[in-house]
């Protein structure tokens, strides 16, 4: 199955610069971890950003910078730092999901709705977004909702379809203010995605209102 | 006469010394009587083969700076910037192995291990609620495996850079600007002497031309 929907530029670039808040750099990366095409955006900003830092405009680093430097690299042996290994792979389900998320820490799986359940990830920092991984039923319509901020999702398995198209494996949908989603989640099985929600939700249904609570958080 | 001799003489001096001392902006390597076509991967190599002091130090004069100067303008406090700066290049020492001249540039090398430092160091304040202790150089995250950034797998090396080749110089500059130095669209208008209602579709022009370059095949 080809990735058909990407994340626009602007998001691309400020993944490449790491201007991203937490959450959307998540649900950006495991996009571009997937798709060949928007890791090739992000090594031309890449190259891009070289080029901007060779033409930097230097600013005075303190003095004995450099022997400070050097005895610190003396003395700090390497260490390993990489980050604790929690996890929840005990979760037989999410074996699979991309390298990224496995690393995170993933919160209780909650169900919201029929057919629906979300699990928080737990992120170090606190960004103004939040990221969980959505799971819905095959055939479940989502609640019919618009948003006063703005949505990031990137599938990871199954599908769901809206006014946008059809979104599979590797697909990434942005949603804004603008957008009046229905996705409806396709018949071949459930459908798992990372998404990253900024600002609240307002939901136009009865779920809606059974769900925000939650959503909020 | 002491006078006359001075006088006779300063204009000599400026006359030899200003051609070498290049003030204008590219400037690369000008500080410390490098050649202005530095291999800047060479320097690296030798880091790397047999930990050599005085090419590591040169990749430090040039690039420290450098990169406080860019982490300054994309929002950093001075001691964060510097902070990144001296990270960064000891990552360049540690890992400098790990470097492969064939897939990236040297600078877009070091430029991913500020960046890395700068995301883990906006998480650790986060945290934190502001810079503590914890943010000792001794205790800076691996920075070419930063905690969940798996981007920058380079494989289409030659197709990157033909993209960028092929970009005008005006649409590099205005990509750079805008998101890498993260500068607000009325210094952009400024600088590039462009009315301010058009930077905009100025970057989205630069930014879909890229995309298209990118997507043609090689």
């Amino acid at each position: 199955m080809s990735i058909t929907h990407h994340p626009p530029e602007d998001l691309l670039a400020d993944l490449a610069t790491g201007a991203l808040g937490e959450a959307e750099h998540l649900v950006v990366g495991v996009h571009v971890a997937g798709c060949a095409r928007c890791r090739r955006f992000v090594q031309a900003m890449e190259q891009l950003a070289g080029e901007a830092l060779e033409n930097a405009e230097p600013a005075a680093i303190s003095d004995g910078a450099f022997d400070l430097l050097m005895a610190r690299i003396q003395e700090a042996p390497p260490r390993d730092t990489r980050p604790s290994e929690a996890r929840n792979v005990d979760e037989e389900e999410h074996r699979d999901l991309p390298e990224i998320l496995r690393r995170c820490r993933l919160g209780k799986r909650r169900r919201v709705a029929p057919g629906v359940s979300v699990q928080p990830i737990d992120l170090p920092g606190r960004g103004k977004a939040r990221a969980f991984l959505l799971q819905s039923a095959p055939g479940t319509r989502m609640i019919e909702h618009t948003h006063t901020g703005t949505e990031l999702t990137c599938v990871l398995k199954g599908s769901f379809s809206h006014a946008g198209g059809r979104y599979g494996p590797g697909d990434f949908d942005y949603g804004d203010e603008d957008i009046d989603h229905r996705p409806i989640v396709g018949d071949e099985g459930p459908c798992l995605c990372v998404v990253a929600m900024i600002g609240d939700l307002r939901m136009n249904g009865f779920f809606g209102r059974l769900i925000s609570p939650f959503v909020r958080l | 006469m002491i006078a006359a001799i001075r006088t006779t003489r300063l204009p000599n001096r400026a006359g030899i010394v200003l051609p070498s001392t290049t003030k204008a902006w590219p400037s690369v390597g000008a500080s410390r009587g490098l050649k202005p076509k530095v291999e800047w991967s060479d320097l690296i190599g030798r880091v790397a083969s047999h930990g050599d002091r005085e090419a590591f130090r040169s990749l430090f004069e040039h690039f420290g700076p450098r990169i406080k100067g860019l982490m300054l303008k994309a929002g950093c406090s001075a001691d964060e910037a510097e902070e990144i700066a001296q990270g960064t290049l000891i990552a360049v020492w540690r890992k400098a192995g790990q470097f492969d001249p064939a897939s990236t540039g040297a600078a877009a090398w070091i430029f991913t291990i500020a960046r890395n430092l700068r995301i883990d160091s906006l998480r650790r304040h986060a945290r934190a609620g502001r810079f503590g202790e914890d943010a000792d150089l001794a205790n800076m995250p691996d920075a070419t495996e930063p905690a969940d950034v798996v981007i920058s797998r380079v494989e289409d090396t030659a197709r990157v850079k033909a993209a960028i080749d092929r970009l005008s110089d005006e649409q590099s500059k205005v990509i750079q600007l805008s998101f890498i130095e993260e500068r607000p669209h009325p210094e952009i208008a400024s600088l590039l002497g462009i009315p301010l209602g058009t930077v905009k579709s100025r970057i989205r022009l630069a930014m879909n031309r890229l995309r298209d370059l990118l997507d043609e095949a090689p």
